[in-house]
């Protein structure tokens, strides 16, 4: 049971940050698998199942542009960052850092 | 089937609960990512792509409804904030109609297992399912009153106010205490309520019906009609101080317990209209008061805010 509760309260933290983690890695254009192979290379593993759907979203709610290319395989979509996207990069990175200095320190602080 | 199979099947379940405009172009791109997806965990396996290893695949990915309502924008219909008072408003809704049907039902002569059996269908389908109405209503209401928040959200800021306040001002006392009149009207002579809106043009069978016993004229009438007439200077007070105070509210309380007291004791000891169709609605209506009015107490008590926090038996470390 706390393993289970502990895991539901990790997801919470994850699902936080993973449409800013999604951001930072359409300032160039990246297809679906690409970019979910990018977050994994750098230590955030986002389930297929949350990634896919939140491009589209995200492009619905008008953050990214995207569009069908075909290059050395089969057609693929390429999301990007349109310029509303790039000031919503900007401004959540800002409050990131805010919250991550905060909770660096209020972590310190619990292991003095 | 193999795993082109699978993946066919699993983007069409998904790809059919999505809006007709975006449903091609996501089916395709799904289609694509899985295959995608299938391919790299062949090759990390070394094998070629199976079924097993598709169904496998979109199985991680999720169920085809929550993926798809993944790709959707958010919508509810009932704010999660308003998800309790739902809940309770159906359950209580829907559990005083089928008591109330119940007891309808419960007034018919039931001689034989038969009459039981054909009384609870009675109920079943009188009742019961018709009672359906409630939740309906209730999704149109929370439904509404969501859509209104996210509509106008200024109109809907936390404003400060006195928990003493007078619902509605003074204007709402003055139309109880005229309401008060009324009943005290009716109390005295039910007849009166004819009169008013026949102009005596009623039928001699409806006077008969509206006639007190002599039991209830000399019992529970005159205690009846003591008790809704302190009700009148206790109303003056709260307008006059133009506010609940404590004081008054333990009167209101005290008062209102004694008049439920009142109309229990009239509904079942002895009867209280000459008329027996008249008599047994009256009953009726006495006990439903008396059932919203106990409720009612028993839920402001409930909600009542204790003046001091209960006593915690752990130290904080």
């Amino acid at each position: 049971m706390v393993t289970a509760n502990s895991t539901n309260l990790e997801l919470e933290l994850r699902r936080g940050v993973v449409v800013l983690a999604t951001l930072s890695q359409l300032r160039t254009p990246r297809y679906g698998y690409a970019l979910r192979q990018a977050l994994a290379d750098n230590g955030l593993s986002i389930e297929e199942g949350t990634l896919y759907p939140l491009l589209r979203r995200l492009e619905s709610q008008g953050w990214l542009q995207s569009e069908w290319k075909i290059e050395d395989g089969p057609p693929r979509r390429y999301y990007a960052l349109n310029d509303r996207g790039r000031a919503l990069l900007v401004k959540l990175t800002a409050s990131w850092q805010g919250i991550n200095e905060a909770m660096d320190r209020l972590l310190k602080e619990d292991d003095r | 089937m193999n795993a082109n199979d699978v993946i066919e099947a699993y983007v069409h379940d998904v790809a059919r609960q999505l809006p007709r405009r975006q449903r091609n172009d996501v089916a395709f791109e799904l289609r694509a990512l899985l295959h995608e997806e299938l391919q790299a965990r062949a090759d990390e396996a070394g094998q070629a792509a199976e079924a097993d290893m598709a169904i496998a695949l979109v199985r991680d990915f999720g169920q085809p409804d929550d993926v798809a309502a993944r790709y959707r924008p958010a919508f509810t219909i009932i704010d999660p904030v308003d998800g309790q008072r739902f809940l309770r408003a159906t359950v209580i809704g829907l559990a005083v109609i089928w008591v109330l049907g119940l007891l309808t039902c419960l007034c018919q002569p039931l001689d034989s297992g038969s009459a039981v059996l054909r009384m609870l269908g009675q109920w079943w389908s009188g009742t019961v399912m018709s009672s359906l109405w409630w939740p309906g209503l209730l999704v149109i209401g929370f439904g509404g009153a969501a859509w209104a928040r996210r509509r106008w959200p200024q109109g809907h800021a936390w404003t400060p106010r006195n928990n003493d306040r007078i619902p509605g001002g003074r204007t709402a006392m003055v139309m109880v205490v005229i309401s008060i009149f009324c009943g005290i009207g009716v109390l005295i002579d039910p007849r009166w309520i004819l009169d008013m809106a026949l102009h005596g043009r009623a039928a001699p069978a409806a006077y008969d019906a509206l006639t007190y016993t002599d039991t209830f004229r000399h019992r529970q009438g005159p205690c009846l009609l003591t008790a809704l007439l302190l009700n009148l200077p206790l109303m003056c007070a709260v307008i006059v101080q133009g506010r609940w105070t404590p004081r008054l509210r333990q009167l209101e309380l005290a008062l209102g317990l004694v008049t439920c007291a009142l109309m229990l004791w009239a509904a079942l000891d002895g009867t209280v209209f000459v008329g027996e169709a008249s008599d047994r609605t009256v009953k009726f209506m006495l006990v439903l008061l008396t059932v919203i009015s106990l409720g009612s107490f028993g839920m402001r008590w409930y909600r009542g805010l204790r003046p001091t926090p209960a006593p915690r038996t752990h130290a904080l470390h």
